[in-house]
This record gives C-alpha cells, structure tokens and sequence, in this order.
C-alpha cells in the first residue's frame, strides 16, 4: 500500500477533494500546513513571506492505483501550465494498515476504489 | 523501525497518550485538529453552499455525512514493540462504531537524536 500526500492550495482543496470523490477514494485526512518552495517563498517589495499557507491531503490507496490516483490530483490541483505553489506530492510505503473500530487489518483490495 | 500514524477521535487523545505511557512508550508527536473523511460519502455542492451562507443548502446539510474533526498521532517504535503499539492503541480507541479511525504503519529508515547525535534504536530510547 502507498501513503500518497499532496500538499495544494487551499483554495483548491475542495476541488482536489471532489476529484477523488469522483474517482472513488472517498477516504481523506486534511491537515492545515505552512511552508516554502525552491522559490524561497513570495518576495512583496523587500517583505519576503516564507511561510506560506496550504493544506496537506492524505490518502493511502494500493499499489496498483497509484498513477490513477496521482493524475486524479494533478488534473484538479493545477492552476496553470508552469505555474509556482500548486504544490507536491509524495508517495511513500504503508506496510500495514488497521481500522481500529473493528480492529481489524485491511488487505489492498478494502482500499481500492469504490462506488460512490 | 516504524512510524505509527493514527488518526482518532480528539475525545480519546488523553486516554491513548496514558495508555502508550503505561506500555512504554512516552514518546510521540500529535497534530491539532485534522479534518477528513472515511468511506461516508460528502456532498460538496452542499457544504460549499452552506459555508457561503445559502439557506437552502443549509437546510439540506442536516444528515448528509462531512468532513469530521480527529487529531494524528505519530509514534515512531523498534520493530519488537511496534506489534504491541498497535495493539494498545486498538485497544483504547475502539467504540466499535464507524468513526474510530485508522493505524497507518511506514517503516523509518533512520532516527537521529539532535542532541547527542545517536543514530537509530538507540535515539528511540
């Protein structure tokens, strides 16, 4: 399984959200964050903000779904062609995944897309 | 080593962090308040409408499922006790009914204690 976090604008959340509604991942964990890019965060005159604010989107889908699920973000995450601060994705490795209220541990296909 | 994510009820925060204490482990980091949601489905025309003030979708947001307040709790483990952190915080968290969360586990390739510069299982302890 694949831990997959986009960090987005927070004006694009709901966005982003729908999409993957729409794709079938209604499962999402949303975290308010701040940081930087390699731009070194917005210049105003001689202020420079660098922190600057955006939303944090977990997901964790099995290995197999993890293009689909990436170009489910991309496709609602973008601004524009080249455009700067529409954010990153990682993906990192799950090894084990539990629902704590049946206390069970999930195999890939309980995560897979669903019908919604 | 291993890093345990768990999102959970904010009600049950207090009673986990005694609970992982109590089987050895002290150590961890929380978020604040996250929002998400699980396999419920969210209607999002109506929550968008509701929070830009719209009666009519307010009125339709009665007992459509949204997006739930929990708070993350990160714990990294050695490999022996991670089996058992699991365990404890299934133990405390569970109600038994849809909402109580979900224990990610993703393995840690290096700890490094900035004050010592300790590399490994030994910074965890």
């Amino acid at each position: 399984m694949l831990m997959i976090r986009t960090i987005v604008r927070p004006e694009k959340v709901h966005e982003v959200m729908q999409g993957l509604l729409d794709a079938g991942y209604p499962a999402v964990t949303k975290i308010s964050v701040v940081g930087r890019g390699k731009q070194r965060g917005l210049r105003v005159g001689d202020v420079v903000y660098d922190e600057l604010p955006k939303e944090m989107l977990f997901v964790v889908v099995p290995d197999a779904d993890k293009d689909f699920v990436i170009r489910a973000i991309l496709d609602n995450a973008k601004t524009g062609e080249g455009k700067f601060g529409d954010g990153k994705i990682f993906v990192s490795a799950v090894e084990e995944v539990y629902t704590i209220s049946s206390g069970t541990k999930e195999s890939e296909p309980l995560l897979a897309a669903r019908e919604v | 080593m291993k890093e345990i994510i768990s999102v959970i009820r904010i009600s049950k925060v207090n009673e986990t962090k005694k609970a992982l204490i109590d089987a050895g482990i002290p150590a961890f980091t929380a978020t604040g308040r996250v929002m998400g949601r699980g396999k419920g489905q969210v209607h999002f025309d109506i929550l968008q409408g509701a929070e830009a003030g719209h009666p009519e979708a307010i009125a339709q947001l009665g007992n459509a499922p949204r997006l739930v307040a929990k708070r993350i709790l990160t714990v990294v483990v050695p490999d022996d006790q991670c089996q058992m952190a699991i365990d404890t915080i299934i133990r405390t968290n569970q109600t038994g009914k849809p909402g109580d969360g979900k224990i990610f586990v993703t393995p840690i390739l290096e700890t490094i204690r900035v004050r010592t510069g300790e590399e490994g299982d030994e910074a965890l302890n």
